[in-house]
């Protein structure tokens, strides 16, 4: 947010902090929607599932509220410069935060579909050191953002990382436990869930980049596809 | 057992946003007070029509801008709702024109009077040639309004946002302030006179994009007090600062002689611009043609 | 012919028409001046004519003059401004009598002098039975000069903007507000300049005032309902008289005369500079 009070253009750039504000809001939800998640998954709590699920209702709807904004704020203020970038990022950045949302419902319909199976003490734990991890990317995304903090923002590519390993070392142990075909069933939609929260991961980077965007008015992925 | 409320860790309200789409839904605008109430209007100089067939509701406390191509006839129309048609010979109108429920053109209706309530600022700066004091104290003068003349110069100024640029000078000529400030001063002459209603043709075309921007800053604040109505040929400045827009087109009749300016469409800005419902408007507002 | 040779040629034509013009007057300043100048002092300003131009004054003369231009301007301020924000401010001009009545007084501008005085001779002189008073020269000069004065009142009204008066309406004022306080504090330079001008043609009137019979030699002080001469009559009486000393005192007046018109002149000048810049 900027710091000094505009002298001109009053309500449109009250709209821009409204607009940006809705847009933190919506990732405090997807804060909620992960915590729950991941507490029903180390759980095998099926009832907090369903209200994760439920849930996604709300964060659609501040979606669409933020997408309405963006489009209003274009079509009846015309931005260009930094204003212009900000709007594009902000729409991006919803986009994201609505596809992080969709993952957390997808580790809750996991957790509901392997419901009775046999679990495995070290994996749960895995889960939540990464739904930490992946809580701590949003959270710093977010953050960079408000703050237009580049640095911090290239930051989530060393947290990124982080997840990554616990990935593989989710992905090793459900190798480990393959051949127990009691907990394979288990193991298989858990690879899953572990993929979601990659994936997470991957989006906080997204909003990242679209805030190295807003600051130098470039784009630029902050590596490359064969990482 | 663990829920989705123990999950919440900050309370930031998510609702603002749709606040702001509330004020711009239907319902919202439904219950709005109508300042006037145009009934099919048309207004013809010496035969010739000019404008034809008008009808809409102008609200209470929003701004309301009339846009189209030139010699649509919207300073025509908005002429008409301070009776300054009346000066010029040879024009007449014809439809209602309902201000507050009453007829503006009514037998018994004094056209001074009106003019007090409903008060105009013009295109180009017209500041008289007095000092800037006197500019400001001529109508609450020439209407005899009581109370004390220097606290209603004062709260012009400052709602005009001139106050501090011209504290020190009342006494000194009015022409010599610049272009932005002349027309600042034409606002504040008008709010002088405690009106209902402020139209405005055209208040920013000759001015610089600096003074454009702090009229419209301007008129985002008077909103709230009073109803504004403006015609102006520049969309973008209708999509920042109206609530609602009028789109008004020429009509050409089939020999090609005779234009009339004609309402097309009538909606809430933010629907103008980004759904019209009419290929005209939109035409118009993406600049392929009008 | 080369351009630049036609350029030279034409300045050349246009100083040439300026010298001329300069040319002649300065002759004539001149003659006037030798001839005048020693003669004028306080035995001109304050003696009444007499046979003896050692004594010879032009009191009488003097006095009607300023008599005259005082009524004048009483008379032809008042009604020519009214007549002019009639015609500017009130009038229908589509109406027929109005166009009518506009063409006219472009008209009786272009009237010659004499005519007024015999106009004054017949209406007021005998018909009115005024008899051959100041008065009745006053009010004929007025006649004479009316049209002038509308005239330049109504281009002072039109140069006022049309902004202003609809910026006035729109305060809510009414048609007599906005003419009063507005309007006419607007135009009051370019009226004032134009009155002046028209005053200062009549002061110099000679025709009409020989017509309804300013007499040629009164050793009184005059009253407004009584006889009188005016300074153009005095300098053409003097002018006819044999001694050689009376021309010389004819010159005299005369450089009375143009210090008057001068003086009114720069009057109007000074108060056209002086209003000029609130535009």
């Amino acid at each position: 947010m900027s710091e000094a009070r505009p002298v001109a253009r009053i309500s449109f750039q009250e709209e821009l902090d409204e607009l940006e504000l809705a847009l933190r809001a919506e990732g405090e939800l997807v804060l909620r929607s992960l915590r729950g998640a991941v507490e029903a998954v180390c759980s095998q709590d099926h009832e907090l599932a369903d209200e994760v699920i439920a849930f996604d209702d709300d964060i659609d709807d501040q979606y669409f509220e933020v997408e309405q904004g963006v489009e209003l704020l274009l079509a009846r203020q015309t931005p260009v410069a930094s204003d212009l970038r900000l709007v594009l990022a902000l729409l991006k950045d919803n986009l994201h935060l609505e596809r992080m949302g969709d993952l957390c419902v997808t580790i809750a319909k996991l957790t509901k579909l392997t419901k009775g199976l046999p679990t495995d003490p070290d994996l749960l734990e895995g889960f939540k050191e990464m739904g930490e991890r992946a809580e701590q990317m949003i959270r710093v995304a977010l953050r960079s953002l408000q703050e237009r903090d580049r640095v911090a923002a290239e930051s989530l590519l060393e947290l990124d990382e982080l997840i990554d390993r616990a990935n593989r070392r989710v992905v090793n142990r459900l190798l480990e436990i393959g051949h127990d075909l009691e907990r394979r069933e288990w193991g298989l939609r858990m690879i899953l869930v572990s993929r979601c929260l990659e994936r997470i991961g991957d989006h906080a980077v997204d909003v990242g980049e679209q805030t190295a965007y807003l600051v130098t008015g470039e784009f630029r992925e902050f590596t490359d596809a064969s990482h | 057992m663990v829920t989705m409320a123990d999950q919440q860790v900050t309370t930031i309200e998510p609702m603002s946003l749709a606040d702001i789409a509330q004020e711009h839904s239907d319902e919202a605008y439904k219950n709005r007070e109508a300042v006037f109430e145009v009934k099919d209007l048309a207004v013809d100089y010496s035969g010739a029509t000019a404008i034809r067939e008008v009808s809409l509701d102008v609200y209470k406390n929003s701004v309301t801008a009339f846009i189209g191509p030139s010699g649509c006839g919207k300073s025509t129309f908005i002429r008409c709702f301070n009776r300054m048609n009346d000066l010029v010979p040879g024009a007449h109108v014809h439809g209602d024109v309902l201000y507050h429920g009453k007829d503006l053109y009514g037998d018994d209706v004094d056209p001074v009077e009106v003019r007090r309530r409903i008060g105009m600022v013009f295109q180009k700066p017209n500041p008289f040639p007095k000092s800037i004091y006197d500019n400001i104290a001529f109508g609450p003068r020439v209407l005899g309004l009581k109370g004390s003349l220097d606290e209603r110069v004062e709260r012009a100024l400052r709602q005009s946002a001139l106050w501090d640029e011209v504290n020190t000078r009342l006494k000194e000529s009015a022409l010599g302030l610049s272009g932005g400030q002349q027309q600042r001063l034409c606002i504040a002459r008008c709010l002088a006179v405690e009106p209902d209603v402020i139209l405005m043709d055209e208040p920013a075309s000759a001015l610089d994009p600096i003074s454009t921007t702090r009229i419209e800053d301007l008129m985002h604040d008077l909103k709230r007090e009073y109803t504004i109505v403006i015609v102006t040929h520049n969309m973008q400045q209708a999509a920042r600062v109206a609530d609602m827009t009028a789109f008004f087109s020429v009509d050409v009749a089939p020999d090609g002689n005779k234009r009339t300016g004609i309402l097309v469409e009538y909606d809430r800005t933010s629907k103008i611009f980004t759904t019209p419902a009419d290929k005209r408007t939109e035409d118009y507002v993406t600049g392929r043609f009008g | 012919m080369s351009r630049s040779l036609k350029g030279g040629l034409f300045r050349l034509a246009l100083l040439f028409s300026l010298g001329v013009g300069f040319l002649m007057l300065g002759t004539l300043l001149v003659d006037v001046f030798k001839d005048g100048l020693p003669y004028l002092d306080k035995t001109l300003l304050t003696n009444p004519p007499s046979v003896d131009p050692e004594i010879a004054g032009a009191r009488p003369a003097i006095i009607a003059t300023l008599y005259l231009g005082g009524l004048l301007l009483l008379f032809t301020v008042p009604i020519g401004v009214f007549t002019a924000i009639y015609l500017e401010e009130y009038a229908d001009k589509t109406r027929w009598y109005n166009r009518l009545l506009e063409i006219n007084i472009q008209n009786l501008a272009a009237v010659p002098s004499i005519v007024y005085g015999i106009l004054g001779l017949a209406f007021l002189v005998r018909g009115l039975g005024l008899g051959r008073v100041l008065l009745a020269g006053a009010m004929i000069l007025t006649l004479l000069v009316l049209p002038t004065v509308i005239i330049a009142s109504r281009e002072a009204l039109r140069a006022v903007p049309d902004s202003i008066r609809q910026g006035a309406y729109a305060l809510g004022a009414t048609q007599w507000q906005v003419v009063s306080r507005q309007v006419l504090p607007a135009a009051i330079p370019g009226i004032a300049t134009g009155s002046i001008l028209s005053l200062s043609r009549a002061i110099g009137e000679t025709a009409p005032l020989i017509m309804i019979g300013a007499v040629t030699y009164i050793a009184f002080d005059p009253t407004i309902l009584g006889p009188f001469t005016a300074l153009p009559i005095q300098i053409y009486q003097y002018v006819r008289l044999p001694q050689d000393e009376f021309k010389l005192l004819a010159a005299a007046c005369i450089i009375l005369l143009l210090g008057i018109l001068l003086t009114l002149n720069a009057f109007a000048i000074w108060i056209r500079n002086r209003y000029r810049r609130t535009w």
